[in-house]
């Protein structure tokens, strides 16, 4: 049995292109493929980090390239405890559709997920975006903000430890989106689980 | 970004139902190029859940679908044929949607103590998700305008369907790996009614021991028929000379009590007067083979509902490759001979090998028939339980008929913890095939199990049974305490559940047939049909993918994310181990698993 005190789903969105898959890549492979397209056969990516002496396990989704015809199926942000919202810092378009980006995330997300802004590509020359610009957006939304870049590795490790973290303290502060542990996740074995109605603690451990 | 498709595909498919999904999924999964299409904003079509919000949307727009039919005068090359796709929305009919509580904030308050609800929420460590903090205010009445707040906290089926837990979805989902998109809960108990009354079928073998309506003789007669059918099925001789008699038939001449047969019969076999022995048998096999799998029922239903599994294959089909394109129209087919060459979709040509059409998009000159199953539907947003129990439940009741003309009635109640509605009320779907009108159809067992008249103002209702509240743990102590003072009488229209909002409607058949002359690369797929589970959809998404590629495997396991390898820059796609490893489901069970301290 792996070793690890939590385990959290973190799920990517934003636009085609703006480096998802990148930042995915970056942080759990150390990766950085240039010219990619969209990831075939890649699910979510797992990767185990160590905060305050204790092993957290993320589970980090991307998009699948469903983004790309905004066709996100809603099951996609369920159980999700952490959601990153990524612009591409030189392109302008990919920053005007942060509100539809945001109205999705609140019909179909918890309304108490972690919400993380993040402005992606700032190695690049010809930035479209200011950093205060989405810094106030990221404010007025309620989310957190950070400038990153896939390509240069920087603010990558930054941006999933400080998730981890903060998913940490608010699991520690009984803050964190809670869903239902006691569902069933069926597998080849025989389980005797809990039905609806047992007090919900068991746990498939 | 309205990039438009790439114009190649080896399958393109149409509608995001479940059978629709299944293929794509198998297909991209194989790597086929697929396209996948909608024309809804939201996935699954007739098989969707929506939130209260999406479901007035989407009765809005069945309205102002009806109109809209523009005439398409595409380009054609030589010999080439163009069929328009015929309206999705034509075949619903019959909406009667009604709300029995008004808009007043000086509505009756149900006498439920929010102060228990608020002391037992907080120890117990289950929770539901989305907890906002208005349900625990003071004011536990619902009105209107609460629902409509509080849409998002609804999860309401157009086709609510269960899943036996060894049935051909349930086996299908642990084969392909696409179960780890999804969760489930047992359904907590099978009711039955008996004499007027509902009780529990005893399901589990500690449950039939303990139950005391059942005498041991009748308890030895039950294990030894339940023995003939599991071992054999239909064919053991057992049941020569019966199979294709009423089953019915072949009960009476086992000499059973009544109590007996009933359970057989309506809560085992879920079997009419007209059901063949074949049938019944068959079907008494496939409940007891499910038993003991997951819960103390044979049945699983997925959370947030039914809507929930055809995303979980597109989301397969996506990460192998698959394009998703929602709020997209076919405008039609061309067709060449007897092969379909392309569809054409807001304004591009796009060509295919395959076409994998749900049904409602079908130009109506490929269609042989409109199929004899329609379904009648209805759904109510009730305050308590059809059933009291300690705890809350999800129960399913199949209601046969109670006189001619009638038809039997499949009944699920889904409480908080499936999602399906917010803390204090329950969701009763009702399902049976269509005679009349929905509401005319199902009228028989609204006025047996629930009271659907407008709720008279400043009439305090009793208060709400126990499982409303305790379904959080640890409120059992409180909850024997209301029991105690509720009179404990099922039939006092006082205790019956109150309807707060209903709906009725009429869903197309399923049982609908392409014609002769329809291009054989064209592939239809039914919408929900009448059974209570999944297995049509899988088994004619089989079909349809075995028909398209028979050398192919069909949805093998898909790998986990620890066993991709992803190589260097230049590989076009990541290679994974092989297929069958051992010890995988351990390995999922500990994701699945949370822990805390």
């Amino acid at each position: 049995m792996e070793d690890y005190k939590f385990l959290f789903k973190v799920v990517l969105v934003g636009n085609a292109g703006v480096g998802k898959t990148c930042l995915v890549r970056r942080f759990t492979q150390g990766l950085f493929p240039p010219g990619q397209g969209a990831t075939i056969g890649v699910d979510f990516m797992i990767k185990t980090v160590e905060v305050e002496n204790e092993k957290i396990k993320l589970q980090i989704w991307d998009t699948a390239g469903q983004e790309r015809f905004r066709s996100i199926t809603q099951s996609y942000y369920r159980s999700a405890h952490a959601l990153i919202l990524v612009y591409d810092i030189s392109s302008q378009p990919t920053f005007d559709c942060l509100p539809d980006w945001l109205r999705e995330i609140e019909e179909y997300a918890s309304n108490k997920v972690l919400r993380i802004l993040v402005g992606n590509k700032i190695d690049r020359e010809d930035r479209e975006i200011p950093t205060h610009v989405g810094e106030d957006f990221a404010q007025r939304h309620g989310m957190y903000f950070l400038e990153t870049s896939a390509k240069e590795a920087e603010n990558v490790e930054r941006l999933f430890m400080e998730i981890a973290a903060e998913l940490m303290e608010q699991a520690r502060c009984k803050e964190l989106p809670r869903y239902e542990q006691n569902t069933t996740s069926i597998n080849g074995k025989t389980t005797a689980i809990g039905d609806s109605n047992s007090c919900g603690c068991s746990r498939f451990t | 970004m309205e990039d438009d498709l790439p114009t190649e595909y080896d399958v393109i498919v149409v509608g995001t139902g479940m059978t629709e999904s299944i293929v794509a999924a198998a297909a991209s999964r194989i790597g086929k190029k697929v396209l996948h299409l909608d024309s809804n904003e939201y996935y699954g079509g007739l098989w969707a859940t929506f939130n209260f919000d999406g479901l007035q949307k989407w009765m809005e727009d069945l309205k102002s679908a009806a109109s809209e039919n523009k005439d398409f005068k595409p380009d054609l090359q030589d010999g080439e044929q163009f069929l328009q796709a015929s309206n999705q929305y034509s075949t619903i009919e019959n909406i009667v949607e009604d709300w029995f509580i008004s808009n007043d904030e000086d509505l009756p308050a149900v006498l439920a103590k929010n102060t228990q609800t608020e002391s037992s929420e907080e120890p117990s460590g289950a929770e539901k998700v989305d907890d906002d903090k208005s349900d625990k205010k003071d004011t536990k009445h619902w009105s209107i305008d609460r629902i409509k707040k509080e849409y998002r906290r609804f999860n309401i089926d157009l086709a609510p369907k269960l899943l036996f837990a060894r049935g051909e979805l349930v086996e299908l989902l642990i084969s392909s790996n696409i179960a780890r998109y999804a969760e489930f809960r047992a359904v907590s108990r099978v009711a039955t009614c008996m004499n007027g009354k509902l009780t529990q079928v005893p399901c589990s073998r500690a449950d039939v021991f303990a139950n005391k309506t059942v005498s041991v003789i009748e308890k030895r007669m039950l294990m030894q028929l339940l023995t003939s059918c599991m071992d054999q099925g239909a064919d053991s001789p057992e049941f020569d000379g019966y199979r294709d008699k009423p089953f019915v038939e072949y009960l009476n001449t086992k000499k059973l009590t009544p109590i007996v047969k009933h359970y057989v019969m309506q809560a085992i076999a879920m079997a009419t007067d007209k059901t063949s022995c074949r049938d019944g048998v068959n079907n008494t096999k496939h409940f007891l083979n499910s038993l003991g799998r997951y819960g103390n029922t044979p049945f699983l239903w997925p959370m947030y509902g039914s809507g929930e599994l055809p995303q979980c294959f597109c989301r397969l089909c996506a990460v192998f490759g698959g394009v998703y394109c929602l709020k997209r129209h076919l405008d039609g087919v061309v067709t060449s001979g007897d092969k379909c060459k392309a569809i054409l979709s807001g304004k591009q040509r796009l060509t295919l090998e395959h076409l994998v059409v749900g049904q409602g998009h079908l130009p109506p000159e490929i269609v042989a028939s409109t199929g004899e199953n329609k379904i009648s539907r209805g759904i109510f947003i009730t305050d308590r339980s059809i059933m009291k129990g300690e705890k809350e439940n999800l129960t399913l009741l199949y209601y046969p008929p109670e006189e001619a003309g009638q038809e039997a009635v499949t009944i699920i109640e889904l409480g908080p913890l499936t999602n399906a509605c917010p803390q204090g009320l329950f969701i009763v779907h009702m399902t049976c095939k269509r005679t009349k009108t929905a509401k005319e159809d199902l009228a028989y067992v609204v006025k047996k199990f629930l009271k659907a008249e407008k709720l008279e103002k400043n009439v305090s209702r009793t208060p709400t049974d126990s499982q409303t509240q305790t379904s959080i743990a640890g409120g059992e102590s409180v909850s024997k305490d209301i029991e105690s003072k509720n009179p404990d009488d099922e039939n006092s229209n006082n205790t019956m559940p109150q309807v707060l909002w209903s709906l009725y409607l009429n869903l197309p058949a399923s049982d609908i047939k392409l014609s002769e002359s329809a291009p054989n690369n064209i592939h239809l797929c039914s919408g929900p049909d009448l059974n209570l589970d999944f297995d049509f959809a899988v088994n004619q998404a089989k079909e349809i993918f075995k028909s398209m590629y028979p050398d192919e495997d069909f949805l093998p396991r898909a790998p986990d994310p620890e066993e991709i390898i992803l190589e260097g820059e230049e590989a076009p796609g990541p290679k994974f181990e092989g297929d069958n490893s051992n010890g995988e489901n351990e390995k999922q069970d500990n994701e699945k698993a949370e822990k805390e301290e």
